[in-house]
């Protein structure tokens, strides 16, 4: 008994102290809905808008809708209630995650949406285009091979907007290109233990043919590198994923994968909580900010390692 | 009471027997066209990949066929092959602990969550289903705070050479053999193991018979959890890095191996040769489907079809034997 009453004090205490500072916070306050806090991407540009954030003096409302559209609907409504001063929206899908965007306009709400589009134009927009990605990591490629090869391309989750955007960009790199032959093209599902397999798989049906694969995130290409690396083939295939994430630095830094493309999360998360703050100011602001992808290779690894 | 103890056991291996015959058959005929459709996949570097690529499957498949025998079912798997895998990955970076630290630690997480299940499902009478889910819920969150949502990498040589070979044999599938010819020998030659069977086949009866009917099933969850977390290890050491987000719907495969196997979702009826069959069968049309170079969208949906068609055609088999046989 004594135990339970010393736990409900500690609550008790516990949520006086949280709720008092924030009945008489001025600061204003950005609702954030993402797509999916389990992906590493992702957390980049959580981590990036807290900062921003803390720098520019505005309180976010966190919430993820780990994939769900629907989940994600929901909570724009949530912060439509809340009265928010603004909202970020990393959307989950283009076309289910637009009612979001509408019932924020409609509630008269400014919205912004960062690195990914719905079909509903928002108020501004934060992000790069994927095909964009794609493009830098096929040319590079072609560069490697003098323009001829068998050459494999894993694909994301099949029919999201960054898997159908990549593949789009990589293909239009292949049609200039006929010296190079898409030997295979397959979904590993983003996923680095499915890329490992597919891999494998691929090395016993395409063996020698095989010169380079392109893996639509870094995770694959991880992937892929392992099960090469595993096989022996690591001299005679050129392996380039997307995304720039730590594994894939490294990997580039030690020469095991011979580049990525850097996506510039952080800098995703900053422009759209900047933008956001110059919406609630009514401050003149840019409809759609694109930043730009880099190519990652040994050479400049350096600048991009944290 | 004896007599009827028997009786169940005596129908198991009709059940058994027969069950086998329709995945055996289904598992060549598959291997028969794929070899004629690709000549590669008769290769001996191929066939090795098959058996390297079943192994994580099989690992949990032989751990949830305890579970089902007794009539319950684990959706905690996946999740419980991130969180263990992150666990391990944490204590592995090299120079830190020899490997014992790392594996041991993946195996007994898992066993936690294994044990927690099981107290959950028989003092606290939550139903399998739910009690798991719960857990898948709660061990992909903890896998996620541990890792911060990032993968954990930096993994030393000695544990990365888990995934590695022993004279041109995968480790992951000598793990696998040894897990599954313990885990037979169990069921076969154990009091416990025969008493999963029959606390699955009739848990009233059991009860009747003097059989610790809350402890079987709390055996059957931890065994599970621990061979989960086993799981967890060898994954991660097949992709060098801890996973926060890994193992997504492993348990369905797991769970569907187990099935095709001859396993009965109700209890009671089954074991791990089976079990062995149907994870050779899923890892073999995965492969082949690659080999071929199905495209995605149609890879998903004959997969399915396969599943769902080799249990149809083992239960047909079955219920045209039970009437034969009367």
């Amino acid at each position: 008994m004594r135990k339970r009453i010393v736990v409900a004090l500690a609550v008790l205490c516990g949520c006086g102290r949280q709720e008092r500072p924030e009945a008489r916070d001025a600061r204003p306050v950005i609702g954030v809905s993402l797509l999916n806090m389990a992906n590493e991407f992702i957390v980049t540009i959580q981590e990036a808008m807290k900062e921003r954030a803390d720098e520019l003096g505005v309180r976010l409302i966190l919430n993820d809708a780990q994939r769900s559209p629907e989940r994600q609907v929901q909570q724009i409504e949530t912060f439509i209630a809340q009265k928010v001063d603004a909202i970020v929206l990393n959307p989950c899908e283009v076309e289910a995650s637009s009612p979001a965007v509408q019932k924020a306009l409609a509630a008269g709400i400014p919205i912004v949406n960062v690195n990914s589009e719905t079909r509903v134009s928002p108020t501004a927009f934060v992000g790069s285009r994927d095909e964009e990605s794609a493009r830098i990591g096929m040319d590079y490629l072609a560069r490697r091979l003098n323009g001829t090869g068998g050459v494999l391309m894993m694909e994301g989750y099949m029919g999201q907007a960054a898997q159908i955007k990549r593949s789009a960009g990589a293909r239009d790199v292949l049609k200039k290109q006929p010296g190079l032959q898409l030997l295979a093209s397959q979904s590993a599902e983003w996923d680095r233990a499915k890329a490992v397999t597919l891999m494998e798989n691929w090395l016993q049906s395409y063996g020698k043919n095989v010169r380079a694969v392109f893996a639509q995130n870094d995770e694959m290409a991880m992937g892929a590198l392992l099960a090469i690396e595993r096989a022996g083939r690591k001299d005679d295939i050129v392996v380039v994923g997307v995304d720039a994430i730590r594994d894939a630095l490294q990997a580039v830094r030690d020469g095991r994968l011979a580049a990525t493309v850097f996506q510039d999360g952080r800098g995703q998360g900053r422009g759209a909580i900047e933008t956001a703050l110059h919406l609630i100011r009514k401050e003149p602001f840019t409809g759609e900010t694109f930043i730009p992808f880099q190519l990652v290779t040994q050479e400049n690894v350096a600048k991009f390692m944290p | 009471m004896r007599c009827l103890f028997d009786k169940a056991t005596g129908k198991r291996w009709l059940n058994v027997w027969s069950g086998q015959f329709g995945i055996v058959l289904a598992l060549f005929a598959t291997c028969t066209v794929l070899a004629l459709l690709c000549p590669q996949f008769l290769g001996m570097a191929n066939l090795t990949n098959v058996v390297r690529q079943v192994s994580i499957n099989g690992i949990l498949a032989v751990g949830v066929t305890f579970v089902l025998l007794t009539g319950g079912v684990d959706l905690s798997l996946g999740s419980v092959v991130a969180l263990t895998g992150v666990a391990a990955a944490h204590l592995a970076h090299p120079g830190d602990f020899p490997l014992a630290i790392p594996v041991m630690a993946g195996l007994l997480a898992g066993a936690a969550c294994g044990g927690v299940n099981g107290l959950v499902v028989t003092r606290g009478s939550v139903p399998p289903f739910i009690a798991t889910l719960g857990m898948m819920t709660v061990a992909r969150g903890l896998a996620l705070v541990l890792s911060n949502g990032r993968p954990v990498s930096n993994m030393s040589p000695a544990m990365t050479r888990i995934a590695g070979d022993c004279a041109h044999v995968p480790i992951p599938t000598l793990i696998l053999a040894a897990v599954a010819l313990g885990a037979w020998w169990m069921l076969r030659n154990t009091r416990q193991g025969r008493y999963l069977y029959a606390v699955g086949g009739n848990g009233q009866a059991a009860r009747a018979a003097g059989i610790n009917v809350r402890g079987v099933k709390f055996l059957a969850y931890m065994l599970c959890g621990a061979l989960a977390g086993l799981a967890g290890v060898v994954l991660a050491a097949r992709i060098t890095t801890g996973q926060p987000n890994a193992g997504t719907a492993y348990e369905l495969d797991a769970i569907a191996a187990v099935v095709i196997g001859g396993t009965s979702l109700s209890g009671g009826v089954g074991g791990v040769g089976g079990t062995l069959l149907g994870v050779l069968l899923m890892g073999v049309i995965g492969n082949g489907l690659d080999l071929l170079n199905v495209s995605s969208y149609y890879q998903l949906i004959i997969k399915g079809i396969i599943i769902v068609g080799a249990v149809w055609f083992d239960r047909r088999h079955q219920t045209a034997g039970k009437e034969h046989g009367r």
